[in-house]
């Protein structure tokens, strides 16, 4: 078993309500998996699962450890941000990185001053006394200077500036990625990070409503910007999703050969937010 | 491990700076105090004659005086440790589930345990150490600054004061009386940590609602005392005192000479072996320790979302 991360029907039940309902997945090692879901689908849960912050059904093992019983095994491996920034306030920038010296055995001091160093996040600052962006700075940089197998990014970029996500990102592919990392991240700003990922899961409602490798989306999913009776012919074809723009009909298929297509109109890969859009309106209509 | 404990404790020094703080405000006051007391006493026409006066008593009364003093000061810093660690275990597992930063420790790979060990060990074994320090060394300070006094006003304070202080024993003594009084409490501690780590707001409300209200219910509805007892009985008792009896005779007679010669000093008023004999001692480090490990299990259960 190759996977770094392998779930099989995995529940997680707040009384009634299914947070993650039967999700089952795997992920590879050198992998960087993009999870994509609206506010409430469970993103967030299942992540805590993976992190062994909350304890779950099913089978869920993760660098072949169980999560929730073996967390301090499993965090000597995995670095995570998770969507709230969560430093302390009370906390001084030295005395943090003195912190993670001394609990984290795979942190790098200098690694971290490094990265600081491209930043205005000082030493002697209390973490309170830094602006939102800067905090998120010395989060990211506290993480990527932890050297695991796999890091857990939960909305990473939240609050900060454009110039400064597109760094981040760049960054994180030049200086931390290699084929012995995974990455997971979910984020809103879906289209910032398309290139970068491998994989990418959709999750609704808890559900997995879509678990594909990036290079595969082509063969599978097509977009026809079409009109009037190409359109209407294209419908016979069962489109996933439709909607307008600027007065057209852009029509979303799945397992559809381009051939099929070709003479109905212009035809693309949807890009990430619209496949989105469509697995999960087009499954809800 | 014990790296990442002595972190971890780090940890409570930095975000509950109380911790040291109020220990050193109470010394300087103290200190500050001493000052002004002993330009307020220079006024009395009667001061010389008093100082000549202590040269003549027995070192035993020189002694306890020296004592007596010592405990006036110990017992201000004892009173202050009481309410700090009360309000420390209060707050030291709902500070960071209210500003969310609990999200952030359990991203490291410390365990629930880890961390709620260091919490304990502050409250009962680190708030004592560093408040004994800060006795000492208010101690020395109120020394020094009255034996200047007494040298400008031609006294011997080597003989007054230095010579005379049991300090060995009296330190040892009050070390003793810190730990001893932490951990007889510890139950006490224990549910606390619970109620921080359970708490969704106002842990002070929910800590001591039921220490009063239960008794009286227990008295009430079914006629008995029982719970009542353990909590106020144990409050007031601890068996490293040796019994009121024996306490008294120091402070039957407020003439320095009788007290002198009964030859008490702040060891003798202890009874270490009955302490650690005491099943009340052992029993209530079991119940401290169920409700720090209920403390762990709500902490790792919980979830925060």
């Amino acid at each position: 078993m190759n996977s770094l991360v392998s779930a099989r029907n995995v529940t997680k039940r707040f009384g009634e309500l299914r947070a993650v309902d039967n999700v089952s997945f795997e992920i590879e090692k050198g992998r960087i998996t993009g999870l994509i879901g609206p506010n409430g689908a469970g993103k967030t849960t299942l992540l805590k699962a993976l992190l062994g912050l909350t304890d779950c059904d099913g089978d869920l093992s993760v660098m072949g450890l169980d999560p929730f019983r073996q967390r301090k095994e499993l965090m000597q491996n995995i670095s995570f941000i998770a969507d709230v920034a969560v430093l302390p306030r009370w906390i001084r920038v030295a005395q943090l990185l003195d912190f993670m010296e001394a609990v984290h055995p795979r942190f790098s001091r200098g690694r971290a001053n490094e990265l600081l160093n491209r930043t205005s996040v000082r030493p002697s600052k209390k973490v309170r006394e830094l602006s939102k962006g800067m905090v998120t700075q010395l989060h990211l940089s506290i993480i990527t200077a932890i050297d695991a197998k796999l890091l857990v990014l939960d909305e990473p970029t939240l609050g900060l500036d454009i110039l400064f996500r597109k760094d981040f990102y760049a960054n994180l592919l030049e200086d931390y990625f290699d084929e012995e990392r995974t990455i997971l991240i979910t984020t809103h700003q879906v289209e910032e990070i398309e290139n970068l990922l491998t994989d990418v899961m959709f999750i609704d409602k808890g559900r997995l409503v879509l678990n594909a490798e990036m290079e595969s989306l082509p063969e599978k999913y097509v977009e026809l910007m079409t009109s009037g009776e190409n359109a209407e012919r294209a419908r016979q074809l069962n489109p996933i999703f439709e909607r307008d723009v600027f007065g057209k009909k852009v029509l979303t298929f799945e397992g559809i050969s381009r051939d099929q297509l070709s003479g109905f109109g212009e035809l693309r890969t949807p890009a990430i937010a619209d496949l989105f859009v469509a697995k999960v309106k087009g499954a809800a209509a | 491990m014990m790296r990442t404990q002595f972190a971890l404790i780090q940890r409570e020094f930095w975000e509950h700076r109380s911790i040291y703080v109020t220990p050193i405000v109470i010394g300087l006051v103290i200190s500050l105090m001493s000052i002004t007391g002993q330009v307020s006493i220079s006024a009395s026409e009667h001061v010389d004659t008093a100082i000549l006066g202590m040269s003549n008593v027995s070192e035993e009364a020189r002694a306890t005086t020296v004592s007596v003093m010592m405990l006036v000061v110990f017992i201000l810093f004892a009173l202050a440790a009481a309410v700090l660690t009360i309000f420390y275990s209060l707050d030291s597992l709902y500070a960071e589930r209210k500003d969310k930063s609990i999200l952030f420790w359990r991203s490291v790979p410390v365990t629930d345990f880890e961390t709620v060990l260091s919490k304990l060990l502050v409250a009962l074994i680190v708030i004592p150490l560093v408040t004994f320090g800060a006795v000492m060394v208010t101690h020395l300070l109120v020394g020094v600054i009255m034996s200047i006094w007494l040298a400008i006003r031609g006294g011997d304070a080597w003989h007054l004061i230095w010579e005379a202080a049991p300090l060995a024993g009296n330190w040892t003594a009050m070390l003793a009386m810190l730990l001893g009084s932490a951990l007889w409490l510890s139950p006490f501690v224990g549910w606390f940590l619970l109620v921080s780590g359970y708490s969704k707001r106002s842990p002070i409300l929910l800590a001591f609602l039921p220490i009063i209200v239960l008794p009286l219910l227990e008295r009430s509805f079914l006629g008995t005392q029982l719970l009542g007892n353990a909590i106020f009985v144990r409050s007031a008792q601890n068996p490293i005192f040796k019994d009121a009896d024996t306490l008294s005779y120091m402070f039957k007679d407020d003439d320095l000479h009788s007290l002198a010669e009964s030859g008490i000093s702040l060891v003798s008023i202890l009874d270490i072996g009955r302490f650690l004999g005491s099943p009340g001692l052992w029993l209530g480090l079991i119940v401290c320790g169920l409700f720090t490990t209920a403390a762990i299990y709500v902490r790792r259960y919980r979830d925060e979302s």
